[in-house]
């Protein structure tokens, strides 16, 4: 992790940059704010974690950003892509990005690749149409590029279909055709989460490595604080739409601020708990973004919420790190909150204490 | 393997089942020997009619009890002979008929679904692309209206618009003709076959396809940076074809009949025009031949259909 | 309900909203229906309605028919100088009736075996399904051909005949709406109650397979009065009388059709509608109740 961190303080030129980001969708409800002003910055090589709950609009902002969208969907605000605009752009215009400049390996392997078409023709297939190879070059490097995501005997897998592959191999499958262009960015949305345990460390990994061999920058949606705590540079949680808090990842760990980023990191299960430990989940559903509570849109469900939290939106402010962005007008350390902390302890509503600079 | 035998032994019950209710049915409701003889089948007192009576049953076996005939008929049929049509000297055989009748029906048959594939797989791929939008709407009405509109209704729309006003198609069939101008004349029954069963395929795998566009396996492809009309047919098609062929083999049937009421507006001499004039002349062979001809191609169809199927998607290849 | 959205395979992926699929059974069906009372009545009621003589010779002296549609003759009348307006509409009686009689024997016969197959099972359903197999394996209108060259051409033969071919489809889907209602709480209790197996079929199942079969009986009546169209084109129609699809043939030749379009077009034009009505009608009460395409 810390030859990156060097190489990102000399690295200015952001790969990609968004600005307000607003993605709306037209239903016969009304208007669904799935992405309500998110700004964030992406630089070159970096691996960038956005980590929800399903429903805080982490899977929308990821397709937001790559223009995969229903055409229900209005979008506004800006989004730089190596300095150009592609809010705007239209199906037609954001082609020639998809498969060559960014790609993306999606949730399911099992209902993400084409089960009438050999694993190679799918790999092939962005290789001849985005740069113009030929069937056998194409065949060549597909073989390679399975070779490249650890797939054993290339040259016989690149003739099955994938329903003759298991489900971590065809992951690797869907890394392969989403690296086979050479694309500067890559967005796995969730790329383990249908995986077996032992397989989805090995995913990660070899997403990492690529990233280091490539120079590719990363953006790794999960709701899983786990997941991105070892193969993320940077952090951006979100809830109902928008961004709650965003620091470099060890920075996060170490110093989070917002209570919804610890009740997700509560809620992940650890190897040294004692077994049959309950996990805390976080009661209550996740807003709904027709009509989103006024004020913090955490409040409803927030154990340290107070009077102004539903009354006043609180923005995003920065710690004394520059890096580091929060929006909590109670955050984590706080007088108000520790003193919320200390009643909820005493009638045993929590764990006695979140471990504070928790690192791999 | 062992499903294909399964497959083809329960088609040749079905046959063999087919072929008996067909035999029987006739034998038992029809009177045989006055179809092939007229009048003089009746005439017992006259002792050349009497002679005409006995060599008749000898020839056509009608002496000898139903099961046997039947059975007679089967072993002939097995070896390509059809027997000779009902008629007082026993000429000529039916197979010479069907020679001349089938490949009318066979090459109009051809052309219909030839056609009812071209039109309704840009059709629904159209729709789909547009799904809930006035074109796709409009779609559906189209083929809402194509597929309750009958046959021989349709026949004469097309006849007099496409026939007689523009005067595009000739409006009879000529079987001197060459090839090509035959085929020319077959462009309008063809059609008339052809623009029902398209609406009928359009409307299923236009359903299909809108279901497979919302398969993760199709973003994948855009985000793979694939152009829209290569992901609608390179990836969405092939999966969504199952209803299509299915219907496709069935519809086979529906096509056949549908073939006899056409072929008698444009006069097309083919079997449908054949059948009818041997049920009306109560010509059990050629009746007989034609229905196992039908029936057959029919049951042919949909084991092809289901060897298919395997085909578009490697996970039921054995 | 999210909205899945075909052009770019993205189904909405936040905040459901609440899935209402909308019931109603719409405006369309209710002229669909108003078109086929309408219809029904003029036919039932022609010989009552200041109609002209369908068969007489309205021949205006120095002309030669056929006229086309004016004032006298709304559809113009044949070659005849028949009026067309009486005539489709006394031949509706007869379409109609075939129609009727062909989806009634159709529903009685088919839906009895289909209840029956789908009920009992075992032997019984594998028997009664390998008849249906058989009759759905002949084309169709071949064995309608051969019934009604082997018996008569008489209204009644040619309106069972037609029944017949209903069987099939009618059957396939009683014995699976059977199959599917038979397991259900309300069948099983009243079984526990020591109800007899044909109190169960007449007072629990018959009512339950009514609905689809409803909409299967309008969908049906369309196919049988069609066939009878396609009967006629093949000269096998009723031999006295007229039919919409007698009606049609008379002015199908190419002659008759170049000269005077009307004679052909006049009966398919109230064919057509009746049929859509019908198919409409059928549509939408299959979606209402929710009945799952069986086949037809």
């Amino acid at each position: 992790m810390t030859p990156l961190q060097t190489e990102h303080r000399s690295d200015v030129d952001p790969l990609l940059q968004l600005d307000d980001v607003r993605t709306h969708f037209k239903t016969e409800r009304g208007r669904v704010r799935a992405v309500d002003g998110v700004s964030l910055t992406l630089r070159r090589g970096r691996a960038l974690g956005i980590v929800g709950e399903s429903g805080s609009g982490k899977t929308v902002l990821s397709r937001t950003i790559m223009g995969l969208l229903p055409s229900t969907a209005e979008v506004t605000g800006s989004i730089r892509y190596s300095g150009t605009e592609l809010i705007g752009r239209g199906r037609g215009g954001m082609r020639g990005f998809w498969g060559r400049e960014m790609s993306m390996v999606f949730q399911n392997p099992m209902v993400s690749l084409n089960p009438v078409m050999k694993v190679g023709e799918q790999i092939a297939e962005p290789l001849r149409l985005h740069l113009g190879m030929s069937r056998s070059d194409a065949k060549a490097t597909a073989t390679r590029l399975l070779t490249d995501v650890r797939i054993p005997e290339p040259e016989r897998r690149i003739d099955q279909y994938p329903h003759e592959l298991s489900g971590g191999m065809r992951q690797r499958v869907m890394i392969a055709i989403a690296l086979a262009c050479g694309p500067s960015l890559l967005f796995a949305d969730e790329p383990t989460t249908a995986l077996d345990v032992t397989v989805q460390a090995q995913i990660l990994e070899l997403i990492a490595e690529q990233r280091r061999d490539r120079n590719m920058s990363v953006v790794l949606v999960t709701h899983d604080l786990g997941v991105v705590a070892g193969h993320t540079d940077d952090i951006a949680v979100m809830y109902g739409g928008k961004l709650v808090e965003t620091a470099p990842t060890t920075l996060l760990f170490s110093e989070m601020r917002m209570p919804y980023t610890m009740s997700l990191l509560r809620s992940i299960p650890r190897l040294d708990d004692p077994s049959h430990t309950r996990l805390p989940v976080i009661a209550g559903r996740p807003p709904d973004l027709v009509a989103p509570p006024s004020g913090c849109r955490f409040a409803p469900r927030c154990a340290y919420a107070r009077e102004r939290c539903h009354q006043e939106e609180p923005p995003l402010v920065p710690t004394s790190h520059p890096d580091h962005l929060y929006a909590c007008w109670y955050p984590v350390g706080s007088d108000e909150f520790n003193e919320r902390e200390a009643d909820l302890v005493r009638s045993g509503a929590v764990p006695v204490a979140i471990a504070r600079g928790e690192q791999k | 393997m062992n499903y294909l035998f399964q497959r083809l032994a329960m088609a040749v019950m079905l046959l063999l089942a087919v072929s008996a209710l067909t035999f029987g049915g006739m034998n038992l409701l029809g009177d045989p020997l006055f179809n092939i003889l007229g009048p003089v089948a009746a005439d017992t007192s006259n002792p050349t009619s009497v002679a005409k009576i006995d060599a008749a049953k000898e020839k056509y076996y009608l002496d000898r009890p139903l099961p046997e005939r039947y059975v007679r008929w089967l072993g002939d049929m097995v070896t390509g002979d059809f027997g000779v049509q009902f008629s007082s000297t026993g000429e000529p055989p039916v197979t010479n008929l069907l020679k001349e009748r089938t490949p009318r029906t066979f090459q109009l048959l051809v052309l219909a679904q030839f056609m009812a594939t071209a039109i309704s797989i840009p059709w629904a791929l159209i729709a789909a692309a547009r799904v809930r939008r006035p074109t796709d709407r409009i779609s559906t009405v189209t083929s809402f209206l194509l597929i309750a509109l009958p046959n021989f209704a349709l026949g004469i729309i097309l006849k007099y618009l496409l026939g007689i006003k523009l005067g595009w198609f000739p409006l009879t069939y000529t079987a001197s003709d060459p090839f090509f101008s035959r085929l020319h004349q077959l462009i309008l029954p063809a059609l008339t076959i052809a623009l029902p069963a398209a609406a009928v395929y359009q409307r299923l795998l236009r359903t299909d396809l809108v279901t497979t566009l919302q398969e993760d396996f199709i973003l994948m492809a855009r985000s793979k940076g694939v152009p829209r009309r290569r992901v609608l047919v390179r990836h969405a098609l092939r999966p969504s074809l199952f209803s299509f062929i299915t219907v496709f083999g069935i519809n086979t049937g529906a096509l056949i009949g549908g073939s006899l009421i056409v072929e008698t507006i444009f006069r097309v001499p083919g079997l449908g025009s054949a059948i009818v004039e041997a049920i009306l002349r109560e010509d059990f062979p050629v009746v007989l031949a034609i229905v196992m001809i039908a029936t057959t191609t029919f049951v042919l169809v949909n084991i092809a259909v289901d060897l298919l199927y395997s085909v578009l998607d490697p996970r039921v290849r054995r | 309900m999210s909205e899945p959205s075909a052009e770019t395979g993205v189904t909405v992926p936040m905040a459901a909203e609440p899935g209402r699929v909308q019931r109603r059974i719409g405006i369309g069906f209710w002229l669909s229906m108003s078109w086929i009372v309408l219809v029904v009545l003029a036919a039932v009621l022609a010989p009552w309605l200041p109609l002209k003589d369908p068969d007489a010779n309205y021949i205006v002296t120095g002309t030669r028919p056929p006229y086309g549609p004016s004032w006298t003759h709304p559809f113009g009348t044949d070659q005849d100088a028949r009026d067309l307006f009486s005539r489709v509409i006394f031949g509706a009686r007869t379409s109609l009736i075939i129609g009727f009689v062909a989806i009634s024997f159709g529903m009685i016969i088919g839906g009895g075996l289909g209840i029956i197959a789908g009920y009992y099972r075992k032997w019984v359903d594998r028997t009664i399904s390998v008849v249906m197999l058989i009759l759905l394996s002949f084309p169709a209108l071949i064995l309608a051909i051969l019934i009604t060259s082997l018996i008569d051409r008489g209204l009644f033969t040619i309106s069972v005949t037609l029944g017949i071919l209903a069987i099939a489809p009618v059957g396939r889907l009683a014995r699976a709406a059977t199959l599917s209602f038979a397991e259900r709480e309300f069948v099983t209790a009243a079984r526990s109650l020591g109800a007899s197996n044909g109190r169960i079929i007449v007072r629990e199942l018959l009512p339950n397979v009514v609905i689809p079969m409803a909409a299967l009986a309008l969908l049906g009546m369309a196919v049988a009065i069609v066939a009878e169209g396609g009967l006629a084109f093949l000269g096998l129609s009723i031999e006295k009388g007229f039919t919409w699809g007698k009606l049609i043939l008379y002015g199908a030749g190419a002659r008759d059709l170049e000269r005077a379009p009307w004679i052909s077009f006049a009966p398919i034009l109230v064919l057509f509608i009746t049929v859509l009505a019908l198919n409409y009608a059928g549509d939408r009460i299959r979606d209402y109740f929710d009945v799952k395409e069986i086949s037809l």
